[in-house]
């Protein structure tokens, strides 16, 4: 079942990427990460598919087992992704509309719950 | 540059030019997280604290409730009111009925060696950690509040608003249970919690209580300490020495 899901999901997301072509909205350091030709996720396609499970696993680790590495990292997610407002040098929330994370989200109608608890821009302070 | 590198090795290679933060391209800094703790926690250390309130005046208890909101964000919750509003560490008022003693203590989360909290929840999100410290993981939590009802030191409370901007390294959310984590964030970086940092004195003193070297553990054995509620036998992590 969950194996559909995935399939099912893989072709949304795929269809959502051939709708806008590239991602419209990478986030500011991920796009120029992906500028200068460096490849930040193994693969494009996994990372797609299957970033929630990736989190999943990291959650996981890092709150039972206290297991702090970087891989997977919401906060790393969250960092890289984001958007300044040219305007007032203030950060985007990742889930904002027109953000990384609601882009896709809205576009294949799955909700989106790591941010009722998680912060949507990078630590404080760091603006 | 067509060499793939992976994140870790991305991370490294950026890390080895400046510390903390790489810049990437003009005006674009990477944020990399100190590495810390690749290992699981293991039972071989017991975290605990000893709080010694001959020592601890008024002032060093209020600084450590404030040191805890800066630290975890609570606090400043708008539309939360009276018994709603959360509450992580307590100031407390307690006095001895035939001397008439009153001892002020800092109450947080005991983090009990059999926590009440974790029998009854019914989904497994209160948890203890190997090296002892309870928590919530709120991804589990469906806010039924039993936990709350079990604590014998209403240590735990309840998130009654949305919130946004939480502390990046700790997520608080409505509908979820919350309490002192003993800054399990900076434990496992090797350092001591925010509270205990706060006070100037040696009235808090925090450590790992199974470590006979320890500061804790050396003291514990020479000064007299209780646990509150003793008798409830749930071996709680923080002791108190001069009540
Ligand atoms: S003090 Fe309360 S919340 Fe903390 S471990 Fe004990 S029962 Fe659980
Ligand atoms: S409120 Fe959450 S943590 Fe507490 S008992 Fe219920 S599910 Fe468990």
């Amino acid at each position: 079942m969950n194996r559909f899901l995935i399939v099912f999901l893989t072709l949304l997301i795929s269809s959502a990427f051939a709708h806008t072509n590239e991602h419209a909205n990478l986030g500011e350091q991920a796009s120029s990460i992906k500028a200068s030709g460096k490849v930040f996720h193994e693969s494009i396609s996994i990372i797609r598919k299957i970033h929630p499970e990736f989190l999943r696993h990291k959650r996981d680790k890092t709150l039972r087992q206290g297991v702090r590495t970087d891989e997977y990292s919401l906060k790393g997610c969250v960092s890289c992704h984001v958007n300044k407002d040219k305007t007032n040098n203030q950060y985007r929330s990742v889930d904002k509309k027109g953000q990384f994370c609601s882009d896709c989200h809205e576009q294949v109608s799955v909700s989106l719950d790591c941010f009722t608890c998680h912060r949507t821009i990078p630590k404080e302070g760091s603006l | 540059m067509n060499k793939t590198l992976n994140r870790r090795d991305f991370i490294k290679t950026m890390s080895a030019t400046t510390i903390g933060v790489a810049t990437v391209a003009s005006g674009i800094t990477l944020t990399t997280f100190a590495s810390t703790n690749k290992v699981p926690v293991t039972n071989e250390k017991r975290w605990g604290m000893l709080i010694d309130t001959n020592k601890l005046t008024e002032a060093d208890i209020d600084g450590m409730v404030s040191a805890c909101q800066k630290e975890q964000g609570w606090g400043s919750e708008l539309y939360s009111t009276g018994n709603q509003k959360p509450g992580w560490i307590k100031k407390l008022k307690v006095k001895d009925k035939a001397t008439g003693k009153v001892s002020n203590l800092a109450l947080m989360c005991q983090h009990c060696e059999e926590p009440p909290c974790v029998d009854v929840c019914p989904t497994n999100a209160s948890m203890k950690r190997e090296d002892g410290i309870v928590l919530v993981d709120k991804h589990l939590c469906i806010g039924c509040r039993y936990c709350m009802m079990a604590c014998p030191y209403d240590a735990r409370s309840f998130v009654h608003e949305t919130l946004r901007n939480q502390k990046e390294h700790m997520p608080r959310g409505k509908g979820t249970v919350e309490s002192c984590t003993m800054c399990v964030h900076k434990v496992d970086k090797g350092e001591v919690p925010a509270c205990v940092a706060s006070v100037n004195s040696d009235a808090v003193i925090f450590g790992d209580l199974y470590d006979v070297s320890s500061k804790i553990n050396q003291t514990l054995k020479t000064v007299q300490s209780a646990q509150i509620r003793a008798d409830l036998n749930l071996n709680t992590g923080i002791r108190y020495s001069g009540i």
